[in-house]
């Protein structure tokens, strides 16, 4: 399936690059903040 | 700048990826999902005159603390009020909007702080900031689910998942910043606020300026909307805001809301002091031991054992906002529904036994499971609404029933904490205390299930007529 809009529905170039650039700009400090919870919740299994 | 900001400029051109847009709503959701992460702030507020401890005229943490409770109010107000005007002004508009409230917010919070007043932090951060709440919170929706009419549970899980991580993020960050600010002469909070504003309104803005809304009569290639019978809960056509919220569905949806969101509110907020008192020295092998009997040492072990109960389940949270919603999109969201409800209420109820055979794993295991259900119960509401309404109004519907959150934050916490007293005061051991609350925070559930269970079609004479439709500039009816 395309994940493009527009009645061509031709992947503009780079466009799957933006993606990932966006997500890695919100995966990044969602990441941190998981291991910093992870780390917290750690103490439960000590 | 206003018509840069208008739903008109928004429309996605030839070429655009859809899978733009979850990570721009995420960018909004985990900025304002700090609301959650609040508290860390409280401690050092309380010393904000005395530094090292608190002086006479310092405020008190209980009077600070209702900051949080404002603004959760008024996330669910302006939710109700701003949602319709949203679906006309576009989520860009409504992005950079709430990117000003909440950063707003913040900048008031640093003043009323920095002055010492207290209502400008109520205000700010509280009223202000809880507009900016409301509006980020149902911005991307209407979008996303109109971007993913085949994955709608997954894109709005996407992005709601994001308000269940934000205090993952912000909360550790603030910490740090208020060490880094603390000064002989400042316990570095308002220094802090403005920090966080600053960067989130940058992050909000990006979010912002990242959303579009598909062209008219937009579906992905290769998908075709699903035929009747086959998905009898799917709407053909659309209903409008200010009918939706006089039929019976929209309050039966309403209750699903305020059952689910009530017990597991209520339950978040005593995670800690409850797993505290029922295991007491057995978490740190002093089995037998009562939390009251054990030394200052061995209690500020087990405290920080609970803080990490507290952790996991914040991460169970944002785990079933994503798991969850997704799998509505196979299993259905009446029948995803079915379950948080009815395995809820059994879960619910087996609390006390598992504190009763003194077995931590399975407690900590129940809990788990509740609340990644608590969080799929946020995340798959807004694709049940448009399951149920149509995508036209589905911002807007959504915004007025998140009043059912605003009244649930209040109705948990009250139940959870009272009964809590009122069996204490009776004479009932601390580490029993919890039973009956667990058993009435069950009967919450099993009242959601009926509600639920309820749901039918909306019926068709209540969809919006091509015509009107017509005069939105909106896609017709699938």
């Amino acid at each position: 399936m395309t994940e493009t809009a527009g009645k061509s529905a031709e992947p503009r170039a780079g466009g799957w690059l933006l993606v990932a650039g966006a997500w890695i700009a919100v995966g990044i400090p969602l990441l941190w903040g998981v291991w910093m919870t992870l780390k917290k919740a750690a103490q439960l299994f000590r | 700048m206003a018509g840069f900001l208008s739903r008109e400029r928004t429309v996605a051109g030839p070429g655009f990826n859809r899978w733009l847009v979850p990570p721009a709503a995420l960018a909004i959701h985990l900025s304002i999902g700090m609301a959650y992460g609040l508290s860390v702030f409280w401690l050092p507020l309380s010393k904000a005159i005395g530094i090292t401890q608190s002086a006479p005229e310092d405020w008190k943490v209980s009077a600070v603390g209702w900051t949080f409770t404002i603004a959760i109010f008024w996330l669910g107000t302006s939710a109700a009020i701003f949602g319709a005007w949203l679906e006309r002004a576009g989520p860009r508009k409504a992005g950079v909007a709430a990117a000003c409230c909440w950063a707003g917010g913040f900048v008031l919070g640093a003043i009323g702080v920095k002055t010492h007043q207290l209502w400008l932090l109520l205000v700010g951060v509280g009223v202000v900031g809880g507009i900016g709440l409301g509006l980020g919170y149902i911005s991307p929706v209407s979008t996303l689910i109109k971007w993913f009419p085949d994955r709608r549970g997954l894109a709005t899980g996407l992005a709601i998942m994001g308000f269940g991580g934000g205090a993952m993020i912000g909360a550790p960050l603030a910490d740090r910043l208020i060490k880094h600010y603390a000064t002989p002469t400042s316990v570095g909070v308002w220094e802090t606020f403005l920090t966080l504003g600053a960067i989130y309104f940058v992050a909000m803005l990006a979010g912002a300026f990242g959303y579009r809304v598909p062209p008219k009569d937009w579906r992905p290639a290769g998908w075709t909307p699903p035929a009747q019978p086959q998905k009898k809960m799917m709407a053909q056509g659309h209903v409008h805001v200010d009918r939706a919220w006089r039929l019976p569905q929209f309050w039966l949806l309403w209750g699903v809301l305020c059952m689910n969101v009530s017990a597991g509110i209520g339950v978040l907020g005593m995670a800690s002091p409850m797993i505290q008192e029922i295991f007491g020295g057995k978490m740190i092998g002093a089995g037998g031991v009562a939390l009251a009997d054990l030394t200052t040492a061995q209690k500020a072990e087990v405290a920080s054992i609970a803080a990490g109960f507290t952790g996991l389940l914040s991460l169970a949270n944002i785990i079933g906002r994503l798991f969850w919603a997704s799998l509505s999109d196979t299993l259905g969201r009446k029948r995803t529904y079915m379950i948080f409800f009815a395995a809820g209420a059994v879960l619910y109820a087996l609390v006390p036994l598992a504190g009763k055979l003194g077995n931590p794993a399975l407690f900590v295991g129940i809990f788990f499971v509740i609340l990644t259900m608590y969080g799929g119960g946020f995340a798959t509401i807004p694709a049940y609404l448009a399951d149920i309404f149509g995508t036209q109004f589905v911002g807007a519907i959504h915004g007025r029933l998140l009043t059912a959150w605003s009244t649930a934050g209040i109705l948990g916490p009250i139940l959870v904490n009272y009964i809590r007293e009122f069996q204490i005061s009776r004479g009932v051991p601390a580490a029993s205390a919890y039973n009956v609350t667990m058993y009435i925070l069950a009967a919450l559930l099993v009242v959601g299930f009926f509600c639920n269970l309820a749901m039918t079609p909306v019926k068709e004479e209540h969809f919006m007529s091509e015509l009107d439709l017509g005069t939105m500039g909106a896609t017709p009816a699938k």
